[in-house]
Protein backbone atom coordinates (compact mmCIF):
# COMPACT_ATOMS: atom_id res chain seq x y z
CA UNK A 1 0.00 0.00 0.00
CA UNK A 2 2.88 2.45 1.06
CA UNK A 3 4.45 1.50 -2.41
CA UNK A 4 1.34 2.56 -4.15
CA UNK A 5 1.21 5.76 -2.45
CA UNK A 6 4.84 6.40 -3.06
CA UNK A 7 4.84 5.83 -6.42
CA UNK A 8 1.55 7.70 -6.95
CA UNK A 9 3.52 10.71 -5.45
CA UNK A 10 6.90 10.56 -7.13
CA UNK A 11 5.32 9.91 -10.67
CA UNK A 12 3.09 13.23 -10.09
CA UNK A 13 6.02 15.43 -7.69
CA UNK A 14 6.42 18.37 -9.91
CA UNK A 15 2.64 18.70 -10.01
CA UNK A 16 2.09 18.25 -6.05
CA UNK A 17 4.91 20.59 -5.59
CA UNK A 18 3.31 23.52 -7.94
CA UNK A 19 0.27 22.68 -6.83
CA UNK A 20 1.24 23.08 -3.18
CA UNK A 21 3.67 26.01 -3.70
CA UNK A 22 0.15 28.03 -5.06
CA UNK A 23 -1.66 27.04 -1.99
CA UNK A 24 1.17 28.61 0.18
CA UNK A 25 1.06 31.46 -1.80
CA UNK A 26 -2.51 32.20 -1.20
CA UNK A 27 -1.69 31.73 2.72
CA UNK A 28 -0.92 35.09 4.75
CA UNK A 29 2.76 33.50 4.79
CA UNK A 30 3.26 34.37 0.98
CA UNK A 31 5.94 36.80 2.19
CA UNK A 32 8.00 34.11 3.60
CA UNK A 33 8.36 32.85 -0.47
CA UNK A 34 8.67 36.71 -1.38
CA UNK A 35 12.28 37.49 0.21
CA UNK A 36 13.43 34.31 -1.74
CA UNK A 37 14.47 34.45 -5.28
CA UNK A 38 12.58 32.36 -7.44
CA UNK A 39 15.08 29.40 -8.36
CA UNK A 40 15.42 29.61 -4.60
CA UNK A 41 11.78 28.59 -3.94
CA UNK A 42 11.68 26.11 -6.37
CA UNK A 43 14.39 24.28 -4.89
CA UNK A 44 13.93 24.74 -1.26
CA UNK A 45 10.15 23.61 -2.12
CA UNK A 46 11.27 20.76 -3.34
CA UNK A 47 13.49 19.88 -1.03
CA UNK A 48 10.76 20.54 1.29
CA UNK A 49 8.33 17.85 -0.41
CA UNK A 50 11.29 15.12 -0.86
CA UNK A 51 12.09 15.50 2.31
CA UNK A 52 8.22 15.19 2.92
CA UNK A 53 7.75 11.83 0.90
CA UNK A 54 11.26 10.63 2.28
CA UNK A 55 10.28 9.00 5.44
CA UNK A 56 6.72 7.47 4.26
CA UNK A 57 8.69 4.27 3.58
CA UNK A 58 12.19 5.76 6.25
CA UNK A 59 11.85 6.20 9.66
CA UNK A 60 15.78 5.72 9.69
CA UNK A 61 18.01 7.63 11.40
CA UNK A 62 19.44 8.88 8.44
CA UNK A 63 16.11 10.61 8.25
CA UNK A 64 16.88 12.01 11.09
CA UNK A 65 19.93 13.80 9.84
CA UNK A 66 18.56 15.15 6.75
CA UNK A 67 15.61 16.48 8.74
CA UNK A 68 18.15 18.60 10.93
CA UNK A 69 19.95 19.42 7.47
CA UNK A 70 16.87 21.05 6.06
CA UNK A 71 15.65 22.58 9.06
CA UNK A 72 18.99 24.55 9.71
CA UNK A 73 18.54 25.52 6.30
CA UNK A 74 15.09 26.44 6.61
CA UNK A 75 16.08 28.56 9.51
CA UNK A 76 18.28 30.67 8.04
CA UNK A 77 15.66 31.30 4.99
CA UNK A 78 13.75 33.14 7.73
CA UNK A 79 10.72 30.82 7.83
CA UNK A 80 8.47 30.98 10.69
CA UNK A 81 7.87 27.89 12.45
CA UNK A 82 3.81 29.34 11.65
CA UNK A 83 4.87 28.88 7.90
CA UNK A 84 6.83 25.68 8.62
CA UNK A 85 3.75 24.14 10.33
CA UNK A 86 1.20 25.17 7.56
CA UNK A 87 3.55 24.13 4.95
CA UNK A 88 3.47 20.62 6.56
CA UNK A 89 -0.29 20.52 6.57
CA UNK A 90 -1.13 22.14 3.11
CA UNK A 91 1.56 19.23 1.62
CA UNK A 92 -0.38 16.31 3.58
CA UNK A 93 -3.70 18.03 2.11
CA UNK A 94 -2.45 18.38 -1.42
CA UNK A 95 -1.15 14.73 -1.14
CA UNK A 96 -4.26 13.76 -0.19
CA UNK A 97 -6.57 15.45 -2.38
CA UNK A 98 -4.25 14.14 -5.70
CA UNK A 99 -4.27 10.96 -4.47
CA UNK A 100 -7.94 10.70 -4.34
CA UNK A 101 -8.31 12.51 -7.80
CA UNK A 102 -6.31 9.76 -9.06
CA UNK A 103 -8.14 6.98 -7.29
CA UNK A 104 -5.32 5.98 -5.46
CA UNK A 105 -7.73 6.32 -2.51
CA UNK A 106 -11.03 5.33 -2.70
CA UNK A 107 -14.10 4.32 -0.21
CA UNK A 108 -12.57 0.80 0.35
CA UNK A 109 -8.81 1.72 1.68
CA UNK A 110 -9.28 5.23 3.42
CA UNK A 111 -9.26 4.09 6.37
CA UNK A 112 -5.78 1.84 5.88
CA UNK A 113 -4.67 5.37 4.22
CA UNK A 114 -5.57 7.45 7.37
CA UNK A 115 -3.56 5.34 9.16
CA UNK A 116 -0.34 5.49 6.74
CA UNK A 117 -1.26 9.91 6.56
CA UNK A 118 -0.88 10.00 10.42
CA UNK A 119 2.08 7.40 10.93
CA UNK A 120 3.61 9.72 8.19
CA UNK A 121 3.20 13.01 9.36
CA UNK A 122 2.82 13.36 12.79
CA UNK A 123 6.32 12.33 13.37
CA UNK A 124 8.01 14.54 10.69
CA UNK A 125 6.26 17.66 12.11
CA UNK A 126 7.21 16.60 15.60
CA UNK A 127 10.82 16.22 13.85
CA UNK A 128 10.75 19.18 12.33
CA UNK A 129 10.07 21.50 15.83
CA UNK A 130 11.92 19.64 17.49
CA UNK A 131 14.97 20.06 14.75
CA UNK A 132 13.73 24.04 15.14
CA UNK A 133 13.41 24.96 18.55
CA UNK A 134 17.00 23.15 18.99
CA UNK A 135 18.42 25.07 16.13
CA UNK A 136 16.61 28.14 17.63
CA UNK A 137 17.89 27.68 21.01
CA UNK A 138 21.70 27.36 19.75
CA UNK A 139 20.84 30.69 17.76
CA UNK A 140 19.79 32.47 21.19
CA UNK A 141 23.07 31.05 23.20
CA UNK A 142 25.25 32.21 20.65
CA UNK A 143 23.30 35.29 20.62
CA UNK A 144 23.88 35.85 24.00
CA UNK A 145 27.37 35.12 23.97
CA UNK A 146 27.91 37.98 21.44
CA UNK A 147 26.05 40.50 23.75
CA UNK A 148 28.18 39.59 26.47
CA UNK A 149 31.28 40.05 24.29
CA UNK A 150 30.35 42.91 22.84
CA UNK A 151 28.74 44.22 26.35
CA UNK A 152 30.84 47.09 28.31
CA UNK A 153 34.73 47.67 27.94
CA UNK A 154 36.44 50.65 30.00
CA UNK A 155 38.06 52.40 27.90
CA UNK A 156 41.12 54.95 29.27
CA UNK A 157 41.13 58.28 27.65
CA UNK A 158 43.26 60.40 29.56
CA UNK A 159 45.21 59.64 32.74
CA UNK A 160 42.94 59.36 35.42
CA UNK A 161 39.75 59.28 33.23
CA UNK A 162 38.10 56.53 31.77
CA UNK A 163 34.86 55.96 29.60
CA UNK A 164 31.98 53.43 29.13
CA UNK A 165 30.24 53.23 26.82
CA UNK A 166 26.49 50.99 27.57
CA UNK A 167 24.90 49.92 24.65
CA UNK A 168 21.95 48.17 24.24
CA UNK A 169 19.65 46.73 27.06
CA UNK A 170 20.68 45.85 30.60
CA UNK A 171 18.90 43.21 32.64
CA UNK A 172 20.33 41.79 35.93
CA UNK A 173 23.07 39.20 34.51
CA UNK A 174 24.28 42.07 32.16
CA UNK A 175 24.24 44.19 35.11
CA UNK A 176 26.68 42.48 36.83
CA UNK A 177 29.01 41.32 34.42
CA UNK A 178 29.23 45.67 33.54
CA UNK A 179 29.38 46.42 37.36
CA UNK A 180 32.83 43.78 36.90
CA UNK A 181 34.47 44.92 34.02
CA UNK A 182 33.73 48.57 35.56
CA UNK A 183 35.74 48.35 38.73
CA UNK A 184 38.25 46.30 37.81
CA UNK A 185 39.20 48.63 35.12
CA UNK A 186 38.80 51.24 37.58
CA UNK A 187 41.57 49.49 39.43
CA UNK A 188 43.98 48.21 36.82
CA UNK A 189 43.31 51.80 34.93
CA UNK A 190 43.77 53.35 37.97
CA UNK A 191 40.95 55.56 36.66
CA UNK A 192 39.62 58.63 39.68
CA UNK A 193 36.87 59.59 37.19
CA UNK A 194 34.46 57.05 35.18
CA UNK A 195 32.27 58.06 33.10
CA UNK A 196 29.06 56.07 32.66
CA UNK A 197 27.78 56.80 28.80
CA UNK A 198 23.79 55.84 28.60
CA UNK A 199 23.59 57.22 24.98
CA UNK A 200 22.86 53.68 23.83
CA UNK A 201 20.88 52.69 26.40
CA UNK A 202 16.89 52.61 25.10
CA UNK A 203 14.99 52.68 28.55
CA UNK A 204 16.00 53.37 31.62
CA UNK A 205 13.41 51.83 33.98
CA UNK A 206 13.61 51.55 38.02
CA UNK A 207 15.37 48.76 37.56
CA UNK A 208 18.29 49.96 35.23
CA UNK A 209 18.23 52.70 37.28
CA UNK A 210 18.71 50.43 40.28
CA UNK A 211 21.65 48.51 38.28
CA UNK A 212 23.60 51.95 37.26
CA UNK A 213 23.38 53.31 41.29
CA UNK A 214 24.67 50.45 42.42
CA UNK A 215 27.94 50.40 40.13
CA UNK A 216 27.81 53.84 40.66
CA UNK A 217 28.68 53.61 44.78
CA UNK A 218 30.49 50.39 43.94
CA UNK A 219 32.50 52.82 41.97
CA UNK A 220 33.07 55.15 44.61
CA UNK A 221 34.03 52.11 47.57
CA UNK A 222 37.22 51.43 45.10
CA UNK A 223 38.00 55.45 45.27
CA UNK A 224 37.01 56.93 42.08
CA UNK A 225 33.90 59.09 40.89
CA UNK A 226 31.42 57.72 39.27
CA UNK A 227 29.69 60.58 36.71
CA UNK A 228 26.36 58.99 34.43
CA UNK A 229 26.80 61.09 30.41
CA UNK A 230 24.22 60.67 27.68
CA UNK A 231 21.06 61.42 28.91
CA UNK A 232 18.95 62.47 26.42
CA UNK A 233 15.49 64.74 27.30
CA UNK A 234 12.82 61.46 27.53
CA UNK A 235 15.62 59.25 29.66
CA UNK A 236 15.55 62.63 32.18
CA UNK A 237 11.89 62.51 32.05
CA UNK A 238 11.18 58.98 32.56
CA UNK A 239 13.96 59.02 35.70
CA UNK A 240 11.93 61.85 37.32
CA UNK A 241 8.59 60.44 36.60
CA UNK A 242 9.40 57.08 38.31
CA UNK A 243 11.11 58.92 40.90
CA UNK A 244 14.45 57.96 41.00
CA UNK A 245 16.87 59.39 43.01
CA UNK A 246 20.31 60.39 40.90
CA UNK A 247 21.01 63.29 43.02
CA UNK A 248 23.95 61.57 44.81
CA UNK A 249 26.11 61.51 41.58
CA UNK A 250 26.92 64.08 38.96
CA UNK A 251 24.75 63.44 35.48
CA UNK A 252 25.32 65.54 32.29
CA UNK A 253 23.52 65.46 29.13
CA UNK A 254 26.71 64.32 26.77
CA UNK A 255 29.67 62.61 26.49
CA UNK A 256 31.33 66.09 25.71
CA UNK A 257 30.23 67.97 28.98
CA UNK A 258 30.99 65.03 31.11
CA UNK A 259 34.37 64.88 29.61
CA UNK A 260 35.02 68.79 30.52
CA UNK A 261 33.76 68.22 33.81
CA UNK A 262 36.10 65.33 34.56
CA UNK A 263 39.17 67.33 33.46
CA UNK A 264 37.99 70.05 35.94
CA UNK A 265 37.31 67.12 38.92
CA UNK A 266 41.34 65.88 38.14
CA UNK A 267 42.52 69.74 37.88
CA UNK A 268 43.12 69.96 34.56
CA UNK A 269 41.33 71.80 31.27
CA UNK A 270 41.58 71.51 27.73
CA UNK A 271 42.99 74.69 25.68
CA UNK A 272 43.46 75.96 22.17
CA UNK A 273 46.93 76.78 21.14
CA UNK A 274 47.55 79.13 19.08
CA UNK A 275 48.49 78.29 15.27
CA UNK A 276 51.88 78.94 14.40
CA UNK B 1 45.18 35.10 69.24
CA UNK B 2 46.51 38.55 69.98
CA UNK B 3 47.17 39.50 66.52
CA UNK B 4 46.81 43.10 66.65
CA UNK B 5 46.74 45.66 63.64
CA UNK B 6 50.04 47.65 63.73
CA UNK B 7 49.23 51.99 63.46
CA UNK B 8 51.58 54.23 62.43
CA UNK B 9 51.96 58.10 62.54
CA UNK B 10 53.42 59.79 59.57
CA UNK B 11 53.19 63.54 60.92
CA UNK B 12 49.84 64.17 61.77
CA UNK B 13 48.05 61.72 60.22
CA UNK B 14 48.29 57.81 61.50
CA UNK B 15 48.69 55.18 58.81
CA UNK B 16 47.27 51.44 59.10
CA UNK B 17 47.23 48.83 56.77
CA UNK B 18 45.29 45.62 57.26
CA UNK B 19 46.96 42.85 55.89
CA UNK B 20 44.93 39.68 56.84
CA UNK B 21 41.69 38.31 57.34
CA UNK B 22 40.14 40.36 60.51
CA UNK B 23 37.88 37.75 62.74
CA UNK B 24 35.85 39.34 65.39
CA UNK B 25 38.10 40.37 68.40
CA UNK B 26 41.02 41.63 66.18
CA UNK B 27 38.13 43.87 64.58
CA UNK B 28 37.35 45.15 67.87
CA UNK B 29 40.20 45.38 69.28
CA UNK B 30 41.62 48.22 66.52
CA UNK B 31 38.46 50.08 67.25
CA UNK B 32 39.76 50.43 70.71
CA UNK B 33 43.65 50.83 69.50
CA UNK B 34 42.89 53.59 66.89
CA UNK B 35 40.82 55.54 69.17
CA UNK B 36 43.54 55.28 71.80
CA UNK B 37 46.50 55.94 69.40
CA UNK B 38 44.15 59.06 67.92
CA UNK B 39 43.74 60.56 71.34
CA UNK B 40 47.75 60.37 72.10
CA UNK B 41 48.90 61.57 69.00
CA UNK B 42 46.16 64.48 68.22
CA UNK B 43 46.16 63.58 64.57
CA UNK B 44 44.28 64.89 62.34
CA UNK B 45 43.52 61.89 59.88
CA UNK B 46 43.57 58.61 59.30
CA UNK B 47 44.41 56.15 56.14
CA UNK B 48 42.89 52.67 56.72
CA UNK B 49 44.55 50.29 53.54
CA UNK B 50 42.41 47.39 52.66
CA UNK B 51 44.47 46.54 49.53
CA UNK B 52 44.98 42.49 51.23
CA UNK B 53 40.82 42.16 52.26
CA UNK B 54 39.24 39.91 49.74
CA UNK B 55 35.90 40.04 51.77
CA UNK B 56 34.54 42.15 54.21
CA UNK B 57 30.93 40.68 56.06
CA UNK B 58 28.19 43.04 57.25
CA UNK B 59 29.82 42.47 60.99
CA UNK B 60 33.36 44.18 59.56
CA UNK B 61 31.55 46.61 58.26
CA UNK B 62 29.50 47.62 60.99
CA UNK B 63 33.04 47.88 63.06
CA UNK B 64 34.61 50.13 60.20
CA UNK B 65 32.16 52.23 59.80
CA UNK B 66 31.72 52.83 63.39
CA UNK B 67 35.20 53.11 63.67
CA UNK B 68 34.86 55.84 61.06
CA UNK B 69 31.96 57.72 62.98
CA UNK B 70 33.98 58.01 66.25
CA UNK B 71 36.44 59.32 64.53
CA UNK B 72 35.13 61.88 62.80
CA UNK B 73 33.54 62.82 66.32
CA UNK B 74 36.86 62.99 67.81
CA UNK B 75 37.69 65.42 64.47
CA UNK B 76 39.82 63.59 62.22
CA UNK B 77 39.17 62.52 58.39
CA UNK B 78 39.31 59.27 57.44
CA UNK B 79 39.68 57.88 54.12
CA UNK B 80 39.31 54.26 53.14
CA UNK B 81 42.03 52.95 50.52
CA UNK B 82 42.54 49.80 48.13
CA UNK B 83 38.73 48.34 48.14
CA UNK B 84 38.95 45.66 45.74
CA UNK B 85 36.25 45.13 43.36
CA UNK B 86 35.14 41.94 44.67
CA UNK B 87 34.95 43.74 47.66
CA UNK B 88 33.07 46.48 46.88
CA UNK B 89 30.61 44.55 44.83
CA UNK B 90 29.76 42.24 47.51
CA UNK B 91 29.48 44.98 49.91
CA UNK B 92 26.76 46.91 47.86
CA UNK B 93 24.61 43.70 47.20
CA UNK B 94 24.99 43.13 50.77
CA UNK B 95 23.11 46.53 51.25
CA UNK B 96 26.09 48.47 53.42
CA UNK B 97 27.15 51.38 51.28
CA UNK B 98 29.25 53.41 53.71
CA UNK B 99 28.17 56.55 52.46
CA UNK B 100 29.90 58.71 54.25
CA UNK B 101 33.71 57.50 53.74
CA UNK B 102 36.20 58.70 51.69
CA UNK B 103 37.66 55.98 49.41
CA UNK B 104 40.92 56.43 47.67
CA UNK B 105 42.48 53.75 44.86
CA UNK B 106 45.52 53.31 47.09
CA UNK B 107 47.94 54.53 50.03
CA UNK B 108 49.66 57.43 47.79
CA UNK B 109 46.24 58.66 46.53
CA UNK B 110 44.42 57.91 50.07
CA UNK B 111 47.14 60.85 51.12
CA UNK B 112 46.73 62.83 49.01
CA UNK B 113 42.98 63.43 49.14
CA UNK B 114 43.39 63.47 53.07
CA UNK B 115 45.71 66.09 52.55
CA UNK B 116 43.68 68.44 50.56
CA UNK B 117 40.93 67.77 52.86
CA UNK B 118 43.13 69.05 55.71
CA UNK B 119 44.21 72.23 54.09
CA UNK B 120 40.68 73.07 53.01
CA UNK C 1 36.94 14.15 46.08
CA UNK C 2 35.12 14.53 49.38
CA UNK C 3 32.05 16.52 47.64
CA UNK C 4 30.97 17.69 51.35
CA UNK C 5 32.60 19.36 53.77
CA UNK C 6 31.26 20.52 57.44
CA UNK C 7 32.54 23.06 60.01
CA UNK C 8 30.84 23.09 63.60
CA UNK C 9 29.74 26.78 64.41
CA UNK C 10 30.24 26.92 68.47
CA UNK C 11 32.69 29.55 68.79
CA UNK C 12 33.50 32.97 67.04
CA UNK C 13 36.62 31.54 65.67
CA UNK C 14 34.61 28.61 63.88
CA UNK C 15 33.20 31.32 62.01
CA UNK C 16 36.64 32.43 60.56
CA UNK C 17 36.74 28.74 59.59
CA UNK C 18 33.56 28.39 57.72
CA UNK C 19 34.96 31.17 55.86
CA UNK C 20 38.04 29.79 55.09
CA UNK C 21 36.52 26.47 53.46
CA UNK C 22 34.08 28.54 51.63
CA UNK C 23 36.78 30.62 49.91
CA UNK C 24 38.98 27.53 49.11
CA UNK C 25 35.96 25.39 47.94
CA UNK C 26 34.87 28.39 45.95
CA UNK C 27 38.41 28.85 44.53
CA UNK C 28 38.25 25.24 43.78
CA UNK C 29 35.35 24.65 42.25
CA UNK C 30 36.12 27.19 39.33
CA UNK C 31 34.37 30.82 40.56
CA UNK C 32 36.07 34.28 40.17
CA UNK C 33 37.14 36.83 42.65
CA UNK C 34 34.00 38.75 42.90
CA UNK C 35 32.11 34.98 43.45
CA UNK C 36 34.81 33.89 45.83
CA UNK C 37 33.83 37.27 47.44
CA UNK C 38 30.12 36.17 47.48
CA UNK C 39 30.38 32.89 48.75
CA UNK C 40 32.98 33.79 51.28
CA UNK C 41 30.69 36.79 52.86
CA UNK C 42 27.73 34.75 52.63
CA UNK C 43 28.74 31.81 54.28
CA UNK C 44 30.20 34.66 57.11
CA UNK C 45 26.76 35.96 57.97
CA UNK C 46 25.04 32.63 58.04
CA UNK C 47 27.88 31.21 60.46
CA UNK C 48 27.67 34.40 62.05
CA UNK C 49 23.89 34.27 62.71
CA UNK C 50 24.09 30.48 64.02
CA UNK C 51 26.60 31.79 66.38
CA UNK C 52 24.39 35.13 67.49
CA UNK C 53 21.02 33.25 68.02
CA UNK C 54 21.40 29.69 68.20
CA UNK C 55 24.73 29.23 69.97
CA UNK C 56 25.63 26.21 68.21
CA UNK C 57 25.06 24.50 65.03
CA UNK C 58 26.71 23.88 61.62
CA UNK C 59 27.59 24.98 58.16
CA UNK C 60 28.53 22.45 55.25
CA UNK C 61 29.34 23.31 51.81
CA UNK C 62 28.77 20.82 48.87
CA UNK C 63 29.47 20.55 45.15
CA UNK C 64 26.16 20.47 43.60
CA UNK C 65 25.25 19.92 39.77
CA UNK C 66 22.24 20.12 37.72
CA UNK C 67 21.71 19.40 33.89
CA UNK C 68 25.42 20.16 33.53
CA UNK C 69 25.76 23.25 35.68
CA UNK C 70 28.00 23.45 38.80
CA UNK C 71 27.66 25.09 41.21
CA UNK C 72 28.31 25.21 45.54
CA UNK C 73 25.56 24.86 48.29
CA UNK C 74 25.93 26.36 51.54
CA UNK C 75 23.64 24.69 54.04
CA UNK C 76 23.15 26.70 57.63
CA UNK C 77 21.35 24.45 59.76
CA UNK C 78 20.82 24.74 64.28
CA UNK C 79 18.51 23.77 66.68
CA UNK C 80 18.07 27.30 68.14
CA UNK C 81 14.75 28.87 68.65
CA UNK C 82 14.01 29.09 65.30
CA UNK C 83 12.63 32.40 63.35
CA UNK C 84 9.57 33.64 65.11
CA UNK C 85 8.44 35.76 61.70
CA UNK C 86 10.40 34.97 58.70
CA UNK C 87 9.24 37.73 56.35
CA UNK C 88 10.61 39.92 58.45
CA UNK C 89 13.97 38.87 58.77
CA UNK C 90 13.86 39.33 54.83
CA UNK C 91 13.36 42.72 54.71
CA UNK C 92 15.81 44.69 54.34
CA UNK C 93 16.92 46.80 57.35
CA UNK C 94 15.57 45.12 60.06
CA UNK C 95 18.19 43.11 62.73
CA UNK C 96 17.83 41.79 66.41
CA UNK C 97 21.77 42.00 66.92
CA UNK C 98 22.22 45.98 66.54
CA UNK C 99 24.40 45.00 63.65
CA UNK C 100 23.39 46.65 60.12
CA UNK C 101 20.91 44.46 59.58
CA UNK C 102 22.34 43.28 56.30
CA UNK C 103 21.97 39.90 57.25
CA UNK C 104 19.19 37.76 55.34
CA UNK C 105 18.44 39.69 52.31
CA UNK C 106 21.71 40.56 51.88
CA UNK C 107 23.03 36.44 51.60
CA UNK C 108 19.64 36.00 49.02
CA UNK C 109 21.31 38.78 47.23
CA UNK C 110 24.75 37.55 46.75
CA UNK C 111 23.90 33.87 46.27
CA UNK C 112 21.48 32.49 43.51
CA UNK C 113 19.19 30.58 45.23
CA UNK C 114 17.96 30.75 48.71
CA UNK C 115 15.82 28.98 50.93
CA UNK C 116 14.86 29.02 54.80
CA UNK C 117 12.77 26.42 57.16
CA UNK C 118 12.08 27.38 60.38
CA UNK C 119 10.49 26.02 63.32
CA UNK C 120 10.11 28.00 66.64
CA UNK C 121 11.78 26.06 69.20
CA UNK C 122 13.15 23.31 66.94
CA UNK C 123 15.69 25.52 64.97
CA UNK C 124 16.24 26.59 61.40
CA UNK C 125 18.21 25.51 58.46
CA UNK C 126 18.90 27.59 55.41
CA UNK C 127 19.61 26.20 51.81
CA UNK C 128 21.73 28.57 49.67
CA UNK C 129 23.40 27.98 46.24
CA UNK C 130 25.52 29.73 43.39
CA UNK C 131 26.20 28.26 40.22
CA UNK C 132 28.78 28.86 37.93
CA UNK C 133 28.49 30.94 34.99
Amino acid sequence: MDKIMVEGINKNMDEIIERWIRRMKEEKGERFFHFMPDHLVEKTSREFAELMTSNISDSSAANTERINDFTEKVVRFGWAIKFVNKAIDNFSDVVYEFLEEQEIINESNLRTFNIIFRNWINPLRESIIDAYSTEWERTVSLQKIALQELSASLIPVFDKISVMPLVGTIDTERAKLIMENLLEGVVSQRAEVVLLDITGVPVVDTMVAHHIIQAAEAVRLVGAKCMLVGIRPEIAQTIVALGINLHEFTTKSTLQRGMQAALGMTNRAIVEVEAN
Amino acid sequence: MNARIPILKLNEVLIVSIQWELDDQTAIQFQEDLLNKMHNTAALGVVIDLTPIDFIDSFIAKVLGDVINMTGLMGAKVVITGIQPAVAITLIELGIRLSNVMTALDLENGLDKLYKELEA
Amino acid sequence: MDLRSSVEIITEWDIVAARQLGRNEAKKAGFGTVDQARITTAISELARNIYLYAGKGKIEIERVTDNGKFGIKIIASDEGPGIPDLRKVMEDGFSTSGGLGAGMPGVKRLMDEFKVASETGAGTTITTTKWLH
